[in-house]
């Protein structure tokens, strides 16, 4: 028999209250006396319900009529109910809640868990998904960007029938030579508008190649590179990735973190833009890889890719070229070059293939091959 | 401790509120419930979602008593489940087929009525104040005409955003009930125009400063400044820059309204029984506390989470209070039945904001 336990006993569903004390019967009863020890209520153990042990919190033991005995004495209702044979679940998460060490541990847990699913088990979700995507909705999607670019940034081709001719045939040279083989690509001309020279690659595998952007050509090599790195992205269905990446990021820090309100806020932008721009990064990275083994494949140096690269910078950024910049999604110019340089040679090992996202800078605007 | 206290003079007693959580204490509860969440892969978040709920209304006080929350965490993984679900199929279909977002939009302005009161009335019926519980008795209509077509009025004719929030505010705090009372607020909408006009005033002030030190940081090419250490800065980094200053003024802006519209809203709230709440928040303390926990959740990598939901907490509650001779042994609670926690999640994961 323990000792009886001090608190209050509120009326059934009331407000009104008077000091109590709580104590275990022989029979598994839970008995709420008076401080005259006049018997306010009595129920039997297995219908009461007792709220479970957090930090200081007031304890709680609601009877089956409404009624509530209730006391700052945690430890004291700890004994209580384990006379009355109800100390269940409940505690060991609050013994858990109570030790620093095991709060170091889950911070840890917490670190180790954070970025095996954001840098390793996302992108492998992303993947597995992307390549799981139907045909249909990669068409669609594809068409539906197409027209929403040609409304708002894309003008119409200014290039002459023969120049397109030209470019075309580069173009399926090139095909031939990429992961996808002839059939799997499409090339279609507009003017830059805002977007400048630039490329890109949509999910079906349209490639979309800016006017502006031929025209800053000088040789064959360098337009077969920026193909080769567009129909890299087409075969790893990095649009798509990008697409579950930004879909899949959101979803999974509501799960964890619980609620996107306040404070969560600000700081769920901040990480998601940064673990973007990291894996975008990745691809380019991957884009650039086999694109250079594409342009060996046909007997060029891929070089000239570092070299166009590098001119494209300073038609847009001016003499000095894009300085590398924190945010954005493209590795830094200087570095994509060096290592397009360094392909002349032969690939690169693939122990340096790994996504590095905290190496390089990246420039938000220098738009080079997209 | 703050308790009750008639007043000398013989005006109305002043039962006071306070936070009592401690910073270090919750972020023990925090990262430990984290962790389980993590490696439960999720499904423990409904049972740390209790315990945090939990522990914020138990430590707050209110005449000596701790207000409570009851919510059962198996209706909140349901509730969870669906909403996800919602939530991947939509963000999916609007990135595969952005024309679909009308059909969304559609479906979503008809949910929001039901959405609302649900999530609302799910929050209170799981909330007590010693052994009475709240209650919620918002009509799907109502919260049409209040989250929906005085939405679409605000979003149509900016001008009536400050009338909005009113309508927004009445509709929230005159359906809630404690014990089978009702709680009654009403202000001139003059009152929120003013406020809003000043929030309006900052906002362009901040947008030009924003510019002005965007503009100045790139010209400036800090690296020189600092001697050696390079910080790559160049035009490109403008908008960036202007979006950071822009994005943390706007929230010190936004808190600092907010806390002026609740003061407005709850300062006036009256509860049947001889009861008027009290809000005396300052606008400019909040907004400092916002924006410097803000700062230092960003510094500390997200360790400094529970320790300013604490502080806030803190100084938030400390500045609420309930006035009035009313009998607070005189409240009982109505028969309620429990209310699932399906719209109180998926509201959660589009983060509608109901309430204040």
């Amino acid at each position: 028999m323990t000792a009886p336990l001090e608190g209050r006993y509120f009326h059934p569903n009331a407000a009104r209250h008077v000091p109590a004390r709580a104590s275990a019967t022989a029979d598994r009863m839970l008995r709420i006396e008076d401080e005259s020890g006049t018997v306010l209520a009595q129920a039997a153990a297995r219908s009461v319900k007792s709220t479970a042990r957090l930090a200081r919190l007031t304890r709680r033991f609601d009877l089956p009529d409404g009624a509530r005995f209730e006391t700052e004495d945690n430890d004291g209702a700890d004994a209580l109910l384990r006379t009355l044979r109800k100390l269940r679940h409940g505690r060991l998460t609050d013994r858990l809640e109570r030790a620093w060490p095991v709060a170091l541990l889950s911070a840890a847990i917490t670190l180790a868990a954070g970025y095996y699913f954001f840098v390793q088990a996302m992108p492998m979700a992303a993947e597995w998904l992307a390549r799981k995507t139907v045909p249909l909705v990669a068409h669609t999607m594809s068409e539906q960007t197409l027209r929403a670019l040609d409304r708002f940034a894309l003008k119409d081709t200014t290039l002459k029938p023969a120049e397109q001719a030209r470019a075309q045939a580069l173009f399926t040279r090139t095909a031939a030579h990429a992961g996808g083989g002839a059939g799997a690509y499409r090339l279609v001309f507009r003017g830059g508008g805002p977007i400048g020279p630039n490329a890109f690659a949509l999910p079906d595998g349209t490639v979309v190649m800016t006017d502006e952007l031929w025209k800053e050509v000088k040789n064959d090599a360098e337009v077969e590179g920026v193909f080769a790195h567009e129909m890299s992205h087409v075969d790893h269905a990095h649009q798509l990735q990008r697409v579950y990446e930004a879909s899949l990021f959101p979803a999974t820090l509501v799960i964890f973190t619980g609620d996107m309100s306040q404070v969560s806020q600000m700081t769920a932008i901040l990480p998601s833009l940064i673990v973007e721009s990291a894996y975008s990064r990745g691809f380019e990275q991957q884009a650039d890889d086999d694109g250079a083994a594409t342009l060996r494949a046909m007997g060029e140096h891929p070089s000239h890719m570092a070299e166009f690269l590098e001119r494209l910078d300073k038609k847009v950024c001016g003499k000095t070229g894009c300085p590398p910049s924190w945010l954005g999604d493209h590795p830094d110019t200087a570095a994509r070059a060096a290592r397009l340089r360094r392909e002349d040679k032969g690939p690169i090992p693939a122990s340096e293939d790994c996504l590095k996202p905290w190496r390089s800078g990246i420039s938000l605007h220098c738009l080079a091959f997209n | 401790m703050t308790d009750s206290a008639a007043q000398p003079d013989g005006s109305a007693a002043i039962h006071g509120v306070e936070f009592r959580g401690r910073g270090a204490e919750y972020f023990r509860i925090w990262i430990v419930n984290l962790a389980l969440t993590l490696l439960t892969l999720g499904l423990y978040s409904a049972w740390a979602k209790v315990r945090t709920q939990r522990y914020f209304y138990g430590n707050t006080i209110l005449a000596g008593h701790s207000f409570e929350y009851h919510a059962k965490p198996w209706r909140i993984l349901i509730g969870r489940a669906i909403a996800l679900t919602l939530f991947v199929g939509y963000t999916l279909s609007v990135v595969f087929f952005p024309f679909t977002f009308g059909l969304w939009f559609l479906i979503l302005a008809a949910a929001m009525p039901w959405l609302a009161n649900s999530s609302i009335r799910f929050n209170a019926r799981n909330t007590s104040w010693r052994n009475v519980r709240f209650d919620f008795s918002g009509t799907y209509f109502e919260a049409f005409m209040a989250y929906v077509v005085w939405t679409a009025a605000a979003l149509a004719l900016f001008p009536l955003a400050p009338l909005t929030r009113r309508v927004h505010d009445y509709f929230y705090i005159n359906h809630h009930r404690f014990g089978g009372r009702s709680f009654t607020t009403d202000f001139p909408g003059r009152r929120i125009y003013v406020i809003y006009l000043f929030g309006f005033i900052l906002i362009v002030a901040m947008v030009v400063a924003a510019l002005a030190i965007a503009g100045a940081l790139v010209e400036l090419h800090i690296h020189k400044l600092l001697g050696g250490v390079t910080i790559p800065l160049g035009p490109n980094d403008f908008a960036p820059i202007a979006f950071v200053v822009f994005g943390l003024g706007s929230l010190f802006v936004g808190s600092f309204i907010t806390t002026l519209v609740t003061n407005l809203s709850i300062g006036n709230t009256t509860l049947e029984g001889g009861f008027k709440l009290v809000s005396r928040a300052s606008g400019l303390r909040v907004a400092w506390i916002v924006l410097s926990n803000t700062f230092l959740i960003l510094l500390t990598l997200g360790l400094y989470y529970p320790f300013a939901r604490v502080r806030l907490a803190r100084y938030r509650m400390r500045k609420y209070a309930v006035r009035g001779d009313g009998d607070l042994d005189a409240f009982a609670s109505e028969a309620l039945t429990a209310q699932n926690a399906i719209g109180e999640e998926i509201a959660g994961f589009f983060d509608f904001g109901f309430g204040l």
